[in-house]
Order: structure tokens, then sequence, then C-alpha cells
């Protein structure tokens, strides 16, 4: 019975659908920028800096309680500005995305470390913000199972729940979201008809790297408490690969970070209950798990047509 | 073309071959009006905004941004200690960047250098910590070779998957990278721990399995190896028939197939080649700089890998000053950390900005409709 409570346990989805929560933001970031035809490979380093804005601006602040919000709009303001440079690159000087994401990708890195070095100074205490604390919804949580694991949680993680209704909506239920998917499948069609191909693809990284650093940003304030060089440790490399397995659909995307997310638990888990499983080969496990779901999924064919590919006007094709 | 078998074809490359546009435009006006200067020139321009951008960030800490420039090239090249340490952070940038820029010659992107070295670093290791009594030559080489054989086995990986399986190797790449940060961390932890340290770090390996040195001392012998073996590579690839399928492949999957290229074996063959540089690095590393295997063997080489690449264009000799520079800045970072309290990610940035300004300033070139992410069918018959 132990050995169902530590696999199956209300306790370790509980840990899920936090680990879950940023990793899902992410991924509906990441969603919003390929379905307008754009791949974000910076996202890793976006949502490092994300995390770096939102932990130095609480910690160099002293924030508390309500206020730690302004950490939160902290990272997704300055995201969204460097993610606007980026679009215009890519976008409107027609840059190759995956070499100047990947330069992005670097220099955010970069810019991460030096924002947060800065603020907390050279040495080598690594301070801790104060965390958010699990709110338990009267009469929900009281629910067996259930009410741990979604009703017991801390407040970013009903925040995440509740917006990614109205972005799934936005993306596949209104005309705006109609020609936003159109210019990622054929934006000649959607230029013929007058619709703006290039704002479209420009506004949707900017909103797509906002979510991803507001992401990076629960990160210190939910999971790890401080910020590191491991602290995001792949998670948006996760989120970029989720939304390839869940073939741009947000449904397998939910799925899919949950699924990502209980793997990445158990190591919180089996490291107390399971002596014999080192614990540095569980952290390596999502890892695993993300190769062998490429490995497996083919979803190429499900992929925005336009994926990855600038739009000119005056191209023949 | 299909636009499915297009999809090998990831970074937009610049043809050699272009008939339409002549080969050095130095200061002419090309057909479009806009003035095009050589590639030099524009290098330099795009490394001088890079440079005058990057004064802000160190006005910021305080620090007069010219006498930092100084100190950075006085610290890694101005005695015999630094340039010994320059040359020590050369190899691995060099034999990384060759390896990133074999793949990209083929069409693929290794963005798993950093997971290369670690596995080369394994193997090297665990070799070294077996060598007995070995005579100290054959020692080094088994430990340089078991490193080659452990980053070429860790390339395969993304090579088998991407030639059968159509995964693209991007993201396989990048992902072996954390699996192989927790392999060294949990063999450097438990099998191979070193009890005097109390962290994750092995047992140092015998004297006889380290690297011998050059210029008194200051340097090893891995900088020697790293160069002769990237000028190989870069003559294997220009002037042999296997060189040619594997640009072939780089520049047209589905042409250099119809003309009989076995692109599988091309596309397996030089992940494998790459991942056996970054490994190399990994041994050289072990046996050459910290004489111990421990997760800190590579400081995001891998990154820096990749950005050599790019601004060298794929080109192997271009790596070799390319990735010199880098080595340069790096040291030179170093002693700015001290001295301008200066964090130790900003080498990141600055690398970032100088490929930014430099990548804008690589003509954008009209992209041919291709698939750009996606791995499947292109390597399939």
């Amino acid at each position: 019975m132990t050995a169902i409570a530590n696999f199956l346990g209300a306790q370790i989805f509980q840990t899920s659908v936090l680990i879950a929560a940023p990793l899902l933001l992410a991924a509906l970031g990441e969603l919003v920028v390929e379905r307008a035809g754009v791949i974000n490979m910076a996202i890793e380093g976006v949502m490092t800096l994300g995390a770096a804005v939102g932990f130095v601006v609480i910690f160099g602040f002293h924030l508390t309680h309500s206020l730690l919000v302004l950490g939160v709009i902290a990272a997704g303001t300055s995201t969204a500005l460097l993610g606007a440079l980026y679009a215009w690159r890519i976008v409107y000087r027609n840059a190759n995305q995956i070499t100047t994401g990947i330069a992005v990708l670097i220099f955010d890195l970069g810019l991460a470390g030096v924002v947060y070095r800065l603020s907390v100074g050279p040495g080598a205490s690594l301070p801790n913000i104060p965390q958010l604390g699990n709110v338990a919804l009267p009469r929900l949580s009281a629910i067996p199972f259930l009410g741990p694991v979604l009703f017991d949680q801390n407040v970013f993680v009903y925040a995440v729940l509740l917006s990614s209704g109205p972005i799934v909506f936005l993306l596949f239920r209104t005309p705006l979201g109609l020609r936003l998917r159109a210019s990622g499948e054929n934006p000649k069609a959607v230029d013929s008809l007058g619709w703006p191909v290039l704002r479209y693809r420009f506004w949707a990284v900017v909103i797509g790297s906002t979510l991803v650093g507001i992401a990076g940003s629960f990160v210190p304030l939910c999971i790890t408490g401080g910020f590191g060089d491991q602290t995001i440790n792949g998670r948006g490399w996760l989120a970029l690969l989720l939304v390839i397995f869940a073939r741009w659909r947000p449904s397998r995307i939910f799925l899919g970070a949950l699924l990502f997310a209980y793997v990445e638990s158990l190591q919180f888990h089996l490291a107390v209950t399971a002596h014999s499983v080192p614990p540095s080969l569980l952290e390596a496990a999502p890892y695993v798990l993300a190769i062998l779901a490429l490995a497996t999924v083919r979803g190429a064919y499900s992929a925005p047509s336009a994926l990855g590919l600038p739009y000119e006007r005056e191209a023949r094709f | 073309m299909t636009q499915r078998e297009a999809g090998l074809r990831v970074i937009g490359k610049e043809q050699p071959s272009d008939p339409t546009e002549p080969a050095s435009n130095a200061s002419s006006d090309a057909k479009d009006g806009r003035i095009h200067l050589n590639m030099p020139m524009r290098y330099a321009i795009a490394v001088t905004c890079a440079l005058a951008l990057l004064c802000i960030p160190l006005a910021a800490l305080g620090r007069n941004p010219l006498y930092a420039y100084w100190e950075i090239l006085s610290t890694s090249v101005g005695s015999k200690a630094s340039i010994g340490e320059t040359l020590n952070r050369w190899t691995p940038l060099l034999l990384g960047g060759s390896a990133v820029a074999i793949g990209m010659r083929a069409g693929l992107v290794n963005l798993g250098v950093d997971g290369q070295i670690y596995l080369g670093g394994i193997a090297a290791t665990f070799v070294a910590l077996h060598v007995g009594s070995m005579p100290a030559f054959l020692a080094v080489a088994a430990t340089l070779l078991a490193g080659l054989g452990g980053g070429a086995l860790y390339g395969l990986i993304p090579g088998l998957l991407r030639a059968f399986r159509g995964v693209n190797e991007l993201f396989v790449t990048v992902m072996l990278n954390f699996v192989g940060l927790y392999l060294v961390t949990y063999l450097t932890s438990t099998v191979w721990n070193d009890p005097l340290s109390g962290a994750a770090v092995s047992k140092i390996i015998p004297s006889r399995a380290t690297l011998p040195p050059i210029l008194l001392g200051e340097a090893h012998i891995g900088v020697l190896i790293a160069i002769s073996l990237t000028v190989g590579a870069h003559l294997w690839i220009s002037r042999t028939k296997r060189g040619f399928e594997l640009r072939a492949v780089g520049s047209n999957a589905s042409a250099a197939r119809y003309g009989g290229v076995p692109v599988n074996l091309v596309v397996v063959a030089s992940l494998v080649a790459g991942g056996a540089f970054a490994g190399l690095a990994g041994a050289i590393e072990v046996s050459g700089v910290y004489q111990r295997l421990h997760p800190q063997i590579t400081v995001n080489y891998g990154l820096m890998a990749v950005l050599i690449a790019f601004v060298a264009k794929q080109n192997l000799l271009a790596v070799i000053p390319v990735s010199l520079v880098t080595a340069m800045l790096l040291i030179g970072t170093q002693s700015l950390q001290l001295s301008a309290k200066l964090p130790a990610n900003a080498v990141l940035m600055f690398q970032g900005v100088i490929v930014l300004a430099v990548l804008s300033q690589q003509r954008s070139r009209q992209q041919k409709p291709r698939q750009a992410l996606r791995g499947s069918g292109a390597t399939r018959r």
C-alpha cells in the first residue's frame, strides 16, 4: 500500500500540479507564438530572464504578500520588451528564426545572471525570497483527493488555471485567433484578405514572451525560492518540446504538462521514501522522457504549415 | 524539392556558388542599391557596435569602459601565465566550435556539445582511473581515445534518431545535455567520489594519465591536438569525396539523395564526428586541466561553441581565430569579475550581443519555403 501511496498519493499530485503550472503557462506562450508561424527558440533564456527579474525585484525591494505581484509584472514587462526586439528582428527584418533565437537565448541567459549578481552582490550566499503560501479554498478543498490536488494550491496556480481558459478561447474561438492561426498556416492568404500578417506575428511573439517570462518568474516564487544556474534548468526547453509533443493542441498540452511535472515531482517523493534510487538519476528522468517522447510521437505533420518561415510579400513561392 | 524533404536544412546558409553574386563585392553597389561591404569589414563594424553598446553596463558598474577593454586584452595575452590559460580555454572552445560547425555543414544543429563533453569526460575518467602501470604515453592516448569514443557514442543517439526516426537533432541534443550533467553528478557523488572534497568531485586521476605540458608548464598539449584536428577536419570536408557528400547533404538533402549520397549515413556520421570532437574536449579538460571529473568541466562551452560556429559561418578554418577571440574574452572577463565585480554570466551577454550584431550584418537572404523545424521525412526514403 505504501508503494502505491508513493506513486499515486494526493501529495505527489499536489506537487505535480504546482510544478505543472509554470510549464503550462510557458507552453501556452510558446503555442501562441508557434501558431502564428514563428518559433521562439529563446524560450529557455526568456524564462530564465523572467525568473531573474522577478526574483531581483522582489528581493531588492523586500516585497511581501500582495506586493509580490509587482515582481511578476516586472518580469513580464522586461521579457515583453526583449521579445519586441527579437520579434522586430525576425518578423520585420526576416532574420533566421533559429540562429537569432539561439543568440538571443544565450544573451538572455547572460543578462539574467548579470541582473541577479548586480542586485544580490558577489559572494557565495544565495538568498531566498518569501514563498507564495497555499490558499485552501473553503469547501472545495475538502473533496477527497481532488481537494488537496486542485484546491489547496497557491494563488499562482489558480491564476494559471483560470487564465489558460481565456488564452485558449482567444486563440481558437475568436476571429482574431483564427487570423492569428491562419498567419501561421498560410500567411499569403491572410495577407490577400488585407489582414496584417506581420503585425499578428509581432504581437504573438511579444505576448508569448510575456507569458513565458511570467511563467519563469513563478519558478523562484513558488518552487525553488532562490535563483541560480539550475533554477529554470531546461523547463523552457521542456515547454517548447511539450508544444511539439502535443501537436499544437492545448488539451494535449495540459496533459503533457501534468505528465512531465509528475515525473519531475517523483524525485522529491522517491528521494525521501526510496533510498535505493540515486536522486541525481531521478532528476534526469524528465529529460529522458522527453527524448523518448520525441522518438515515439510523430507530430510533425500537424505543425503550422508556415512554422519557422519568414513571410515576405514579394517572395514568389 | 518537396516541402517535406526540405526539412534537413535548418540553418539558412550562405551558398558559396551563387552565380548571381560576385564572390567578393567590396564596397560595390549591388543591384538592390545597397552598399555591400566585404565580410571582414562588416564583422569589424558589428564588433565595434557591440563593444560600444557594452560600454553602457560597464559604465553602470562604475568602470571606465575603455580601461575595462584594455584589461580584457592585457589579462588574456599580457603574460606567459595568462597566455597559457588562454590556450587552455581555447582548446575546448575550438573543438566544440568545430563539432558544431561539422554538424552545420550537413545542415544539422548540434546544441549538445556540453553533454558530449560530459560523456567524453566520463569515459576518459573511467579509463584514466584504470590505467594501472601502463606507460605514460599509452595511458594518455587511451584516456583521450576513450573521451573521443564517449563523445562519439553520445553523438550517435541524436544521429540515429534523426536518420531513422526523423527526430529533430536540436531538441535531442539539448535534452542529452541535462542527462549528461546528471550522469556526471551521479558518478562524481557516488562511485568515483573523492570523500575529502565534500562535493560532487571525482578522485584525482593518476599523473601518468595527465596531458604533457607545453610553454614551460603554463599550458597543455591539447591545444596542438585541437588545431591539428580542426585543420584535418577542414581538409576532410573540403577535399575528400565523403566531405563533399557531407556538404551536399547540407545544401540540399533531396538532391544529394538523388545523386546517390547515403544521406542517413552522412547525417549519423556528422553528428558522431561532432560528438567525438566534443568528447575529446571533455577528455582534455579532465586529463589536462582539472585531473578529475566534476560538473563544472564545461562552463557553457556548448552554447559558446554554437555562437562560434555561427560567427565563423560553419567554416572550420574560421573557427580557429573566432574561438581564440572567444577564449580571450572568457579569460579577460574573468579578471573583470574580480576587479570590476562583473558577474560571471556577463561573458554570455557579451557574446550574445556580439553575435547578434554579426548576424544582423550577415545579409538576410530570402529563405526558401522549407519546413524549418520538421525532422520527419527529410532523411527517409
